[in-house]
């Protein structure tokens, strides 16, 4: 069994590939009222991989994302990011790791109120990072040219079209140079050439940075073409874990009926 | 539980909104401060306020003069319309009209805001980029509704005095000075403290029942519409309530 | 430049909250030096914490505070605008007073003619004991009882004429006025034949003189002759008395005419009863009796034998010229 496997892979002592853990996830518990969303999940994601979870809508991808993240907390369970334990790190020390982890929101979360500028300088103002107005400027730039939008740095958000405004939810990610970024549903709401772009771009980002990308979708294509692993999650448990290759070729009704 | 259900929606929400009122207080005095968001949000709230507040304070003072002239004549003390005003304008009207209208411009504001940003994730976003959301956001104009909602009423009645001046000269003609006069003769400590201590509070009401209901809206375009519209109206009979008991207060406290 | 509008507008409102404050503040003058003063009275009269105290009618202070000494004296301190420190004299009185007429109490203070010191600050300066709107209110309220008595007195007074039937007739008899004139008729006629007597005796004196006749009786009884004068002098005396009656009839009937219209009277003492009606009609009676007990007198006087002679002798000499006519 596929699962078996997988867990066998995360308690051995060593990974099979020789690089070092970014991020494990271990017997994660998360429920709400009665609905057990995540129940025992596992993973582990080594530095420079481009992992995608693969679920159905409402099957706790974006609760698992959150919980890593810290915006939610489990009910019982680790989460170990860049060698910290998520659980018992304070406000600052969670702060600090957030600051080296980019996420990007399946709505963009662009603040309506500011502009693309204001939107880019808000985390480096916010995690008490001490630049000159010089080094600012040449990171927004920096970062804009990066997802290729310079031209909008005046702009509001509203201003913006939907591929536009992804790519700048990405610039405004990218802006700290994450070494963990954590994509939830990078695709959703794009049309098919747009979100093809967005993928080729996060594909870029990843070469240029070095960067170790999470990837919570359920959108084939951007499966296919963003991961380097992909897991399955299904009934709140790391149900399948493997390549597009293997995972195509599996006979499990449960995974195949996500690659018919 | 025998509790009807929207009884006991009624007492959930209550305890909801007392426990973040409880978080705010919590955290408003430890740093770090949001003192740029602070001044933003005084700036918008405050300043930007003006003009409507103006408006109605004049309208209140002109119409509520020109409504009171007619009784006053009649029992003739005509002579008192500047003093029996100026009592009405600063112990009651200014403070409750000008909270009404707050509670309605900023309430919604903030429940409209704070709900479209809890919807779209920019709370979410904030916490991770290293901002402490509440702060950020409810803190800051929580604080900018206590302090600019005094400031605001202090100009309304300041406006709203001057419209009943105005109001005064329509049938007869009274100089400014000896209006002023008048109305500065009848006023005293206990009819301008307790109503300037109120203001505070109607400015805290109006500031937290709008963070609570955007902070708390639920999803959709849908959800962000009705806790703007909550916001307006819990804040609005929050006023009354609170009017309600600080005019209780000062009667036992002998300031009548 | 967001700040600079906000600083604008934050400091407009604390600019007119301070306003505000300092302006009551001079009203009650709590700004700015004060000095004290104290007053004693018996009563207060709700006098109150925070009431203003004026000095000829110009405010300057405010009452401080408000003592119990005893049960009769209470002591109110008074804190003044330290301005009035080298006005206020040591004679000056204090009395409390009322804004308006019902409005609310003030401590007066009234500067007194002669020379003083000007009053240090603690000094207790004279009171002086106002009426009081209760006192005013009792005297009014006394004042009040007496007028319903009054009223209702005039009240039954105006009912007893309209429903005096006496009255009325008597205003509305024709036949009195009627009946006082054929008196003074009557009176007329009487003094008419009082002169033609007193004539016909002249003529009788002269008889007399001339030597005619047995009148040696006559002539000794000089007792007569003084009886007659008298007669005669009463006789005047009553017309004068008809007249002056008649005359006062008319102004009483006329003041009553007058009183009855205006609706009140001074006059329901004399109508009080109908008995004077009827004394009226009595006098009138005596008074045609009087005359008429006078004409037969003179009929006696005629029938007198000792003026028999003369008499006839008249009457001869009519028949005799009527004759002639």
């Amino acid at each position: 069994m596929l699962k078996q496997q997988h867990i066998e892979q995360i308690e051995g002592s060593k990974p099979v590939n020789e690089q070092e853990p970014v991020l494990q996830v271990s017997h994660l518990y998360k429920a709400f009222g009665d609905n057990k969303v995540l129940n025992d999940f596992n993973l582990s994601v080594n530095r420079g991989e481009r992992i995608v979870v693969l679920g159905k809508s409402g099957s706790g991808k974006s609760v698992l994302i959150k919980c890593i993240i810290g915006l939610l907390r489990p009910d019982s369970g680790g989460i170990r990011m860049l060698d910290k334990d998520i659980a018992g790190l304070s406000h600052q020390e969670l702060d600090a790791i957030r600051a080296k982890v980019g996420f990007l929101f399946q709505s963009n979360a662009l603040y309506d109120s500011m502009t693309v500028r204001e939107n880019l300088e808000f985390p480096l103002r916010r995690h008490w990072i001490q630049l000159t107005h010089a080094a600012v400027r040449k990171m927004l730039e920096e970062a804009l040219e990066d997802v290729g939008l310079a031209h909008t740095i005046d702009m509001m958000p509203a201003e913006l079209s939907g591929g536009m405004r992804k790519r700048i939810a990405l610039a405004r990610t990218l802006i700290l140079k994450p070494e963990i970024i954590l994509y939830d549903e990078p695709t959703t709401g794009l049309d098919p050439i747009t979100a093809r772009e967005i993928i080729e771009l996060m594909n870029n980002i990843h070469a240029k940075y070095n960067t170790t990308s999470l990837i919570i979708s359920h959108d084939m294509n951007c499966v296919r073409l963003a991961a380097s692993r992909i897991v399955v999650l299904i009934n709140g448990t790391c149900y399948a874990n493997g390549t597009w290759d293997t995972l195509t070729k599996t006979e499990d009704p449960m995974v195949k009926q996500f690659f018919e | 539980m025998a509790l009807s259900k929207p009884m006991g929606k009624f007492l959930t929400e209550t305890g909801e909104l007392s426990r973040f009122a409880g978080r705010f207080f919590a955290q408003w005095y430890k740093p770090r401060y949001e003192l740029g968001e602070f001044l933003r949000q005084c700036f918008i709230i405050g300043y930007r306020s003006l003009p409507l507040v103006g408006l109605t304070a004049f309208i209140m003072g002109l119409v509520l003069t020109m409504q009171l002239r007619p009784s006053m004549v009649e029992y003739g003390v005509e002579s008192q319309l500047p003093a029996i005003v100026g009592i009405a304008i600063v112990r009651e009207i200014g403070p409750v009209i000008t909270a009404l209208i707050f509670a309605g411009k900023i309430g919604s504001s903030i429940g409209a805001e704070l709900g479209s940003m809890k919807v779209t994730e920019q709370i979410d976003a904030m916490e991770v980029s290293g901002t402490n959301p509440f702060k950020y956001l409810v803190v800051s104009r929580v604080l900018a509704s206590v302090f600019m909602l005094p400031v605001l009423i202090m100009l309304s009645d300041a406006i709203s005095l001057y419209g009943a001046w105005i109001g005064v000269n329509i049938h007869s003609t009274t100089s400014f000075a000896l209006f002023w006069t008048q109305v500065f003769n009848i006023l005293s400590f206990s009819d301008v403290l307790p109503a300037f201590v109120k203001s505070f509070f109607f400015g805290f009401a109006v500031g937290i029942i709008g963070c609570f209901k955007g902070y708390n809206s639920s999803k959709g375009t849908e959800g962000v519409g009705q806790s703007a519209n909550s916001a307006v109206v819990v804040s609005s009979i929050m006023i009354f309530v609170i009017d309600l008991l600080a005019v209780q207060v000062t009667e036992l406290l002998g300031l009548n | 430049m967001n700040n600079i509008k906000l600083g604008v507008f934050v400091l407009g409102g604390l600019l007119f909250l301070v306003v505000l404050l300092y302006m009551i503040g001079i009203n009650k003058s709590m700004f700015g030096g004060s000095y004290i003063l104290k007053a004693r009275f018996d009563n207060v009269q709700g006098l109150i914490k925070g009431n203003n105290v004026r000095f000829a009618g110009i405010q300057c202070g405010t009452v401080k505070n408000i003592k119990i000494i005893s049960d009769t004296v209470i002591e109110v301190t008074m804190s003044l605008d330290k301005k009035m420190a080298s006005i206020i004299r040591k004679n000056a009185l204090a009395s409390i007073g009322t804004e308006g007429l019902v409005g609310n109490k003030v401590v007066n203070i009234i500067p007194v003619q002669g020379d003083s010191e000007p009053a240090a600050g603690r000094d207790i300066i004279a009171s002086k004991k106002m009426l009081s709107t209760d006192d005013l209110m009792q005297t009014l309220s006394r004042t009040n009882d007496d007028l319903a008595v009054v009223v209702s007195n005039l009240k039954t007074t105006v009912l007893r004429i309209n429903n005096s039937n006496a009255l009325w007739s008597l205003l509305n008899d024709n036949g009195i006025p009627m009946e006082v004139k054929n008196t003074l008729i009557n009176f007329r006629k009487a003094t008419g034949n009082a002169v033609q007597i007193t004539n016909e005796v002249d003529q009788l004196m002269m008889d007399v003189r001339n030597g005619k006749g047995s009148l040696g009786v006559l002539l000794t009884d000089t007792s007569f002759a003084t009886h007659l004068d008298a007669a005669v002098l009463k006789i005047k005396t009553v017309g004068e008395r008809a007249d002056s009656l008649a005359l006062t009839i008319h102004s009483m009937a006329s003041a009553v005419q007058k009183d009855m219209d205006s609706g009140n009277g001074a006059v329901h003492a004399l109508l009080k009863d109908s008995s004077i009606v009827i004394k009226l009609n009595k006098s009138l009676e005596n008074i045609e009796k009087g005359t008429q007990s006078f004409s037969e007198d003179m009929e006696a006087l005629k029938h007198n034998f000792l003026l028999r002679g003369y008499f006839k002798k008249q009457e001869k000499k009519k028949q005799a010229e009527n004759k002639k006519l």
